[in-house]
C-alpha cells in the first residue's frame, strides 16, 4: 500500500509532503488552521453524543436563555438550543464549501485543460461563456440563479458552483498555456508522446497543486456565500438551520438576545479562516519559491 | 492604443450580448413558465392567461427575444407586475441611494488603507514588522468576516447599544444630513471588509517599490522619509492600487445588496431581494442585466486606464 502511493506520487510528480512531522505538520499555518478546524469538525460528528437539546426541539419555558452551561450558546426565540442548531449549520456549511469545490475544480480541470490544450474553436466557445459568467459579481450571480432554480440545499450548491467553476476554468486554462510552452513538452513532442500520453503525464499533474489551493480558498467562500444566502432568506429554509438562517432569526432580537446572531458567526468566521490559513499553508509547502 | 480599445470594445459588446441572452434564456427554462412561477397559487386560468399575454408569453420565441432585445434598447423595461410602476422609475429612485453608498465606500476606503498600507510596507522595510505583522493578520480577519454579521455586530453596537446612528427612518435625498446619517453605518461596514485588501494590496506593492534603485537615490539626495514614502513610492506603487480599486468594485456590489437589506435602505440591492421574493421576475430581469452591466464597464474601464497609465505595458 505504501509503495502504491509513493509510485502514484512518483508518476504525478506530485511530491506531496507527508502529513508528518518533516511534512505538512511542521508549517506552522497548517497547524493553527488544523487546531481550529480539528475540534470544530469533531464537536459537529459527535454532536448527536453532547448533552445538547436536539437541533429542532422547542421549550417555550426556555426562550431566549443568555449562555449557560447548560446552553453554552444560549436559546433562541422558541427555546431552541443555538449550539445544537450552529452544528447543525456548520454540518450543511462544511457540506456547501466540500461540495462546491468538488465541482468547481472537477468542471474546471475538464472545460480548463480542453481550452488551454486545444485551442481553437473550443477555446474560443469556452473562454466567451466563461466571460459571459464573470460578468456578474460573484453573490449576485448566485442570487439570481438560486431566484430562478428556487432554495434548498442542492440549488445553493449549483448556484454557488456556477459562480466558481468558470474562475477555475479560467486558471486551469492559464496554467496549461504556460506549461505548454515549457522545454520537457517539446522534449515530449520530440520522442513522439501522443497528445493523450502529454496531457495526462505532463500536463494535469502539473496543474493540480494550485488547482487543489484555489479548491481550497474556494470552500472558504462557498460557505460565506451560502450563508449570505441563507441569511437574505434565499438559501437553506427554517427550519432547517443553516449559520446564515440562524443569524437571520437572530436579527429581530439583536437587543434583546444578542447571542442568537453573533455566536453562529464567530463560528463562520473561525471555518473560513481556517480553511484559508490551510491553503496558505499547504501552498507555502507544495510550492517552494513561495515565501514563508 | 485604439486598436487595444476597440478591440477589448468589442469584446464588451459580446459579453453583453452574451449575458441578455443568458438571463433572456434562463428566466424561459423555469419549469411552467415566468407566469405561473410568478403567479403561485393565487390565480386562476383566465388571470393566468391575461398575465402570460401581457407578458408576451405567447409569442414565439424567437419574436420575444427580438422585442426583448428591442425594448433594452429603448432603455424600455417594463413594468412591475405587482404594482404596476415603471421599472425604469424605480430604478431611478433607487439608483442614487446605492451609487452614494458605494461611493462614500470607496472614498472612506482610500483615504484610510492607503496611508495605513504605507506606514505598514514601510516598517516591513525597515524591519520593524510588528505592526506589519498586526496588520497583516488583523486584515485576513476582518477580510473573512461576513458581511451581514459585521453589518449586524455594528448595528448592535452602534446603533442599539451606543445609539450613534439611526437603525431605521426614511431614506431621502431631499434632506442630505439625515441621508448621510443613516447611510454611515452602512459605508463604514462596507469599507471595513474593503480596508483590510486595499491595505494590504497598497503594503505590497509600496515594499516593492521602496527596494528599487530610485528610492535609494531619492534617499542619498537627502529627502525627508516623508517625502520619500509619500512622493516617490506611493506615486510609483499608485498603479496597481487604482486597479484594485477598479477591480473590487464587484465585491463592493455584492456587499451593498446585504447592508441595504439588513439596514433596510430603498437602494437596487433592496428592490432585487424585494422582486424576488415577490417573484416579480421583470424586475428581477432588469436589474441582474444592470448589475452586469455596471460590473463589465467598471472592469473595462480600469483595463483601459491602466493601459493608458502604464508606460511599460505594450499594446
Amino acid at each position: 500500500m505504501a509503495d502504491e502511493t509513493t509510485e502514484l506520487r512518483t508518476r504525478l510528480h506530485l511530491s506531496l509532503p507527508a502529513f508528518s512531522r518533516e511534512g505538512m505538520l511542521a508549517n506552522a499555518k497548517v497547524r493553527v488552521a488544523l487546531c481550529i478546524l480539528l475540534p470544530i469538525l469533531v464537536l459537529t460528528a459527535f454532536a448527536p453524543l453532547l448533552p445538547l437539546q436536539a437541533p429542532l426541539e422547542t421549550n417555550l419555558r426556555a426562550m431566549m436563555q443568555p449562555p449557560s452551561v447548560e446552553h453554552p450558546f444560549g436559546t433562541d426565540r422558541m427555546g431552541r438550543d443555538v449550539l445544537a442548531r450552529t452544528l447543525e449549520g456548520v454540518k450543511v456549511s462544511l457540506l456547501v464549501g466540500f461540495s462546491v469545490a468538488a465541482i468547481a475544480l472537477v468542471a474546471g480541470m475538464f472545460l480548463g485543460t480542453l481550452a488551454g490544450f486545444f485551442g481553437g474553436i473550443a477555446d474560443r466557445v469556452i473562454m466567451t461563456v466563461v466571460d459571459i459568467f464573470l460578468a456578474f459579481p460573484s453573490l449576485l450571480l448566485a442570487i439570481g440563479l438560486v431566484a430562478i432554480v428556487g432554495t434548498g440545499l442542492v440549488p445553493v450548491i449549483a448556484a454557488i458552483a456556477m459562480a466558481d467553476v468558470p474562475r477555475f476554468i479560467r486558471l486551469q486554462r492559464s496554467q496549461v498555456l504556460s506549461l505548454r510552452a515549457r522545454p520537457f513538452i517539446d522534449a515530449a513532442r520530440t520522442v513522439r508522446a501522443s497528445q493523450g500520453w502529454m496531457m495526462t503525464r505532463h500536463i494535469i499533474p502539473n496543474t493540480v497543486a494550485p488547482m487543489l489551493v484555489a479548491a481550497s480558498i474556494a470552500s472558504a467562500n462557498a460557505i460565506l456565500v451560502e450563508a449570505s444566502l441563507s441569511f437574505l432568506g434565499l438559501g437553506i429554509m427554517p427550519p432547517e438551520p443553516s449559520l446564515g438562517n440562524i443569524i437571520r432569526d437572530g436579527q429581530t432580537y439583536l437587543q434583546q438576545a444578542w447571542w442568537i446572531s453573533t455566536l453562529p458567526g464567530v463560528v463562520i468566521l473561525m471555518i473560513a479562516f481556517s480553511l484559508h490559513f490551510l491553503s496558505d499553508g499547504v501552498r507555502e509547502e507544495l510550492d517552494p519559491r513561495a515565501s514563508k | 492604443m485604439l486598436d487595444y480599445s476597440l478591440k477589448k470594445f468589442a469584446q464588451l459588446f459580446v459579453t453583453v450580448f452574451g449575458v441578455v441572452t443568458l438571463v433572456f434564456f434562463t428566466l424561459r427554462m423555469i419549469p411552467g413558465d415566468a407566469a405561473s412561477a410568478m403567479a403561485g397559487e393565487t390565480m386562476s386560468g383566465e388571470a393566468l392567461g391575461a398575465l402570460r399575454e401581457q407578458m408576451g408569453l405567447n409569442e414565439p420565441l424567437g419574436r420575444q427575444y427580438f422585442d426583448y432585445l428591442q425594448s433594452l434598447i429603448t432603455l424600455d423595461f417594463g413594468h412591475t407586475i405587482t404594482t404596476r410602476i415603471p421599472v425604469a422609475e424605480l430604478m431611478a429612485k433607487a439608483l442614487p441611494v446605492t451609487l452614494s453608498i458605494a461611493l462614500l465606500t470607496i472614498l472612506l476606503t482610500v483615504l484610510i488603507s492607503i496611508p495605513l498600507g504605507t506606514v505598514a510596507a514601510y516598517m516591513a522595510h525597515k524591519g520593524r514588522t510588528r505592526l506589519d505583522n498586526l496588520l497583516t493578520s488583523f486584515a485576513m480577519i476582518v477580510d473573512l468576516m461576513p458581511s451581514f454579521w459585521t453589518a449586524l455586530v455594528f448595528l448592535l453596537l452602534f446603533s442599539l447599544t451606543l445609539g450613534w446612528f439611526p437603525a431605521s427612518g426614511s431614506v431621502s435625498l431631499d434632506d442630505p444630513a439625515a441621508f448621510l446619517l443613516r447611510i454611515a453605518l452602512p459605508v463604514v461596514v462596507l469599507s471595513v471588509t474593503q480596508i483590510a485588501t486595499m491595505a494590504r494590496i497598497t503594503r505590497t506593492a509600496v515594499l516593492e517599490i521602496l527596494s528599487e534603485d530610485y528610492v535609494r537615490t531619492a534617499r542619498a539626495m537627502g529627502w525627508s522619509e516623508f517625502r520619500v514614502l509619500f512622493r516617490h513610492a506611493l506615486k510609483n506603487a499608485a498603479l496597481p492600487i487604482v486597479t484594485v480599486i477598479g477591480l473590487s468594485f464587484g465585491n463592493l456590489l455584492n456587499g451593498t445588496v446585504i447592508v441595504e437589506f439588513i439596514f433596510t435602505i430603498p437602494g437596487i440591492g433592496n428592490l432585487l431581494i424585494t422582486g424576488i421574493n415577490s417573484r416579480d421576475y421583470q424586475l428581477v430581469q432588469t436589474l441582474i442585466v444592470f448589475y452586469a452591466l455596471l460590473f463589465v464597464t467598471i472592469n473595462f474601464a480600469t483595463d483601459l486606464v491602466y493601459r493608458a497609465l502604464d508606460p511599460r505595458v505594450s499594446f
